[in-house]
């Protein structure tokens, strides 16, 4: 109760400061935090001072529940964290239990995993990037961005029944095989995709407003990068080429090639733009994999009560917003003792307060959407 | 429309009758104002119905299409109905009178401006002979209505949306009527039907007699600044929804809201009447009547407004600023000081 | 640097704190007595050139009445990972931060301090963080209480009856 008194005084002490300057809450409903998350933000005029986030309204003891659920019966819960980015959080899952437990999967799910992950990667930079425009004003990428979505969620429902939360992966394998002509739908988006990618330049990159408003705005200095242990397209655009399907591979992403886009300055440009390059290469891998693909099963034996073996792991993987990390320690039993979220957004954000200051709104509002939140996940 | 002749012999006749010379005076004021604003709604449905659509089909979708049957088109009447109906609220610690007068003062202010716009020969409320002149200072009032309601609110985002909207307005307007003299020079009067009349010809026989052809770098400046003073994207950053939550007017709902809502719509009207009598020639045109040309030009310009905010991304502050003092006032200077200098040099007066 | 040869500098730097160490799956796992937690982040950010917090939980290992910090920590330009545990009692749960080293600490200890009541000394703002300020309680402790909280009913449930996937 101390700290919180405490804390209280010190907002008090810091509202008095200044006449000139004001704190405005931005959040936790307001347009630009893309979802329920508050800032509390001093500004000087136009100009941001200093910025308090405030999270935890979209708290639902995820890891609690995790505690006590069967290994299996989290699946359908990890879908609800980054709800961008099911497959993803269900493939992290999946892989830290299989890890945990030794199981080996088939070849087929594998190559149908970095299939529907990498799927699932361009439908999420496709959200980031459509969201992204409104921030700056430009609400027709929005509506575009989200056309070609709709296509990748019509692939999913198609293999899952699902569209945003698919809950198809599992401990072992895949819930089902894809259906029949699903790969060559499969390249028939990509086809389609493809070109698209050069129409999101004509409004956003090549636009000349959308390019002052983001160049050396946001900056984020490599060392923060680090101490801040922030991932994903946050680090890459710092100018770290660190990706953990490359420098510490999981499934088969050793069997693919693709390059990792790092972006020079740090700035929001840089993370802009190298999500927007990550697509390119996500289309790559798919395309690799929908040529390697083998046939066989997609479910590996397993058993149907699954225990783990006393033990902990902390397992990680690239999701498309950063490193997705499960903490798992087992006591044996079929529940998990102790199941922790290493959310890559929770992290991100904590660098923004580092961000910030000295920007205008506008550019917080920038800042806060190159960072890529999901509250779902931020929250847990 | 009518001539003064006629109105004289009007107000003579109910002086006959004995009844104060204040009441048909007033019967006048009372139709044109109806008729006005009859205009200004009519046209503001039907150009958020416009926006609509050429937005979603700019965006692969379709916009409305239900309400009214063909395409939709009653959409923005059942908008209008809703907003309307809808409760009326005034927040407990907003300022009320203030609160209350500010979406008054903005659309009185651009109702105001439609006085001196000509539709075609004759078809003008009052052929002022300061006419652009009165249309820049009365539209420079709506930015104290949009202050008004940003003081009034009491809440910081509208706060933040009206000193942008106070920062915006004062910039832009000096670069508009620096812009705007370059023509005035040029014609050599102020009234609105004599800027019309002076484009009826053709210049070097093959091109229209149309300002723009002469000046299309004041016409540039001009149309930049009149999207910045309508406060539309990609300069719409006193109510930048994705920052201030729609800025200004983010206390306001219902009727209060639809009147400012109408007023944007009038001045975006306003704005390309302006610029197609002192650029395009105003109802000049072969064919058509001169109303329906008059009509035709400002719905392009109109139409140009929609397609820029829907495919732009939204300027900071700090550059539109950067915009307005050292980009456009430089170069409106340099447009009138080479105007004033041909004139001087090419007119026989000289 | 191998996971042999991390633990071996670890422990020849800090023998009396080190509890137990091995290697795991390739990493190296130390857990270690909590008082000296700070120095020895410190040597393995500085020193060792570990200087990636990938992230910071707490576990409630209620039977031996201890809690437990576990830090997973790693490195942007070498491969390896050092699991890092520090015990500390159940009832004085009290630990060096590690804010100086890692900002990302910051979040993770707050969310510790937050869920299981681990209080970090020299942390710059430690107050809860994802549940609301007047919250009472640890909710990730084991013996956590709440008359909102239902159990599963695992007693209940026949034995194979945990809904299994099926393949096509």
């Amino acid at each position: 109760m101390t700290t919180i008194n405490l804390h209280l005084q010190q907002v008090k002490e810091r509202t008095t400061e200044s006449m000139e300057e004001m704190w405005v809450n931005m959040g936790p409903q307001h347009p630009s935090t893309h979802g329920v998350l508050r800032l509390l933000l001093k500004l000087d005029g136009e100009v941001v001072r200093e910025c308090i986030p405030y999270l935890g309204y979209m708290h639902r003891c995820h890891e609690k529940i995790g505690e006590n659920r069967a290994y299996v019966q989290i699946i359908p819960y990890t879908d609800r964290l980054d709800y961008l980015a099911s497959m993803y959080n269900n493939w992290a899952y999946c892989l830290a239990c299989e890890r945990l437990m030794e199981i080996s999967i088939p070849a087929r799910a594998e190559y149908l995993r970095v299939i529907i992950g990498e799927l699932q990667r361009i439908a999420s930079h496709l959200i980031w990037l459509g969201t992204f425009g409104l921030d700056l004003g430009n609400f027709t990428l929005f509506m575009w961005c989200f056309r070609e979505r709709e296509m990748i969620l019509d692939l999913f429902e198609a293999v899952s029944g699902q569209r945003i939360n698919y809950s198809f992966m599992r401990i072992g394998g895949l819930a089902l095989d894809v259906p029949e002509g699903w790969l060559a739908d499969v390249k028939a988006f990509l086809a389609w995709f493809t070109p698209r990618l050069s129409e999101y330049d004509r409004l956003s990159t090549d636009n000349i407003i959308w390019q002052k408003r983001i160049q050396g705005v946001g900056i984020l200095k490599p060392e923060d990068a680090i101490s801040y242990a922030c991932s994903g397209p946050m680090l890459r655009g710092s100018g770290i080429r660190w990706d953990l399907r490359r420098d510490d591979p999981y499934g088969i992403y050793d069997r693919f090639e693709f390059d990792i886009p790092v972006g020079p300055n740090g700035d929001v440009w840089d993370r802009f733009w190298v999500r927007r390059q990550e697509m390119e290469q996500s289309v790559k891998i798919v395309e690799q994999g929908l040529k390697a693909i083998p046939p066989g099963p997609v479910l590996a034996p397993v058993a149907k009560k699954l225990r783990a073996p006393v033990g902990d792991i902390y397992s990680r993987v690239e999701s498309p917003r950063g490193e997705l990390g499960h903490y798992i320690v087992a006591d044996g039993s079929e529940r998990p003792y102790r199941y922790k979220v290493r959310a890559p957004t929770f992290v991100n954000l904590s660098a923004l307060p580092v961000m910030l200051p000295g920007y205008m709104v506008a550019d917080a509002v920038a800042i806060l959407g190159s960072v890529d939140i999901v509250l779902c996940e931020v929250d847990r | 429309m009518v001539s003064a002749g006629a109105l004289e012999q009007f107000y003579a006749l109910f002086e006959a009758w004995g009844i104060p010379w204040i009441v048909p005076r007033l019967a006048i004021m009372l139709g044109v104002v109806s008729i006005i604003i009859g205009f200004i709604s009519v046209s503001a449905m039907f150009l958020i119905w416009w926006e609509r659509k050429i937005s979603a089909h700019i965006q692969a979708r379709f916009g409305p299409m239900r309400v009214g049957g063909w395409h939709g088109w009653a959409q923005s009447i059942a908008d209008g109905l809703k907003l309307l109906l809808k409760e009326d609220i005034i927040p407990t610690r907003a300022d009320r009178p203030v609160f209350i007068l500010a979406p008054i003062v903005v659309f009185a202010a651009s109702l105001a401006t439609y006085v001196v716009i000509p539709f075609g020969p004759g078809l003008i409320v009052q052929d002022l002979n300061i006419g652009i002149l009165y249309i820049i200072a009365i539209s420079s009032l709506t930015v104290v209505g949009i202050i008004m309601a940003g003081w009034g609110s009491n809440n910081k985002y509208a706060a933040l949306g009206a000193l942008r909207s106070a920062a915006q307005a004062v910039s832009y307007e000096v670069p508009l009527v620096i812009s705007l003299l370059g023509p005035l020079l040029l014609v050599g009067s102020l009234r609105m039907t004599d800027i019309v009349e002076y484009q009826g010809g053709t210049w070097l026989g093959i091109l229209p007699g149309w300002l723009i052809v002469v000046q299309p770098l004041a016409f540039l400046i001009y149309f930049t600044c009149a999207v910045a003073e309508t406060n539309r994207l990609p300069f719409d950053i006193p109510e930048a929804e994705s920052e201030l939550v729609s800025g200004f007017h983010v206390e306001y709902s219902g009727m209060r809201f639809a009147i400012f809502f109408l007023a944007e719509y009038a001045n975006m009207f306003v704005v390309c009447a302006i610029a197609t009598t002192v650029f395009l020639g105003g109802w000049q045109g072969p064919l058509l009547a001169p109303w329906v040309w008059f009509l035709l030009k400002t719905y392009f310009l109109l139409f140009v407004m929609i397609w820029l905010r829907w495919t732009l991304a939204r300027v900071r502050v700090d550059q539109l600023m950067h915009v307005a003092w050292k980009v456009l006032l430089p170069l409106a200077f340099v447009n009138l000081g080479i105007t004033g200098l041909l004139v001087l040099v090419l007119s026989p007066m000289g | 640097m191998t996971a042999e040869e991390i633990l071996q500098q670890i422990q020849s730097r800090f023998r009396e704190e080190i509890r137990t160490a091995e290697v795991r799956r390739g990493e190296a796992c130390v857990t270690i007595k909590a008082d000296r937690n700070f120095e020895i982040c410190r040597f393995i950010k500085e020193e060792l050139g570990y200087d990636y917090l990938n992230c910071l939980s707490g576990v409630d290992w209620t039977a031996d009445k201890e809690m437990e910090v576990v830090y997973a920590i790693s490195s942007l330009k070498q491969p390896g990972k050092i699991i890092l545990r520090a015990r500390v009692p159940q009832d004085e749960p009290v630990l060096r931060s590690v804010v100086p080293l890692w900002g990302t600490a910051n979040w993770h200890e707050r969310e510790a301090f937050d869920l299981f009541g681990i209080r970090f000394e020299n942390h710059p703002d430690l107050r809860r963080i994802l549940l609301p300020e007047d919250w009472i309680g640890y909710p990730l402790r084991k013996d956590y209480q709440d008359e909102r909280f239902v159990a599963y009913p695992w007693e209940d449930r026949k034995p194979g009856s945990v809904p299994r996937p099926t393949t096509a």
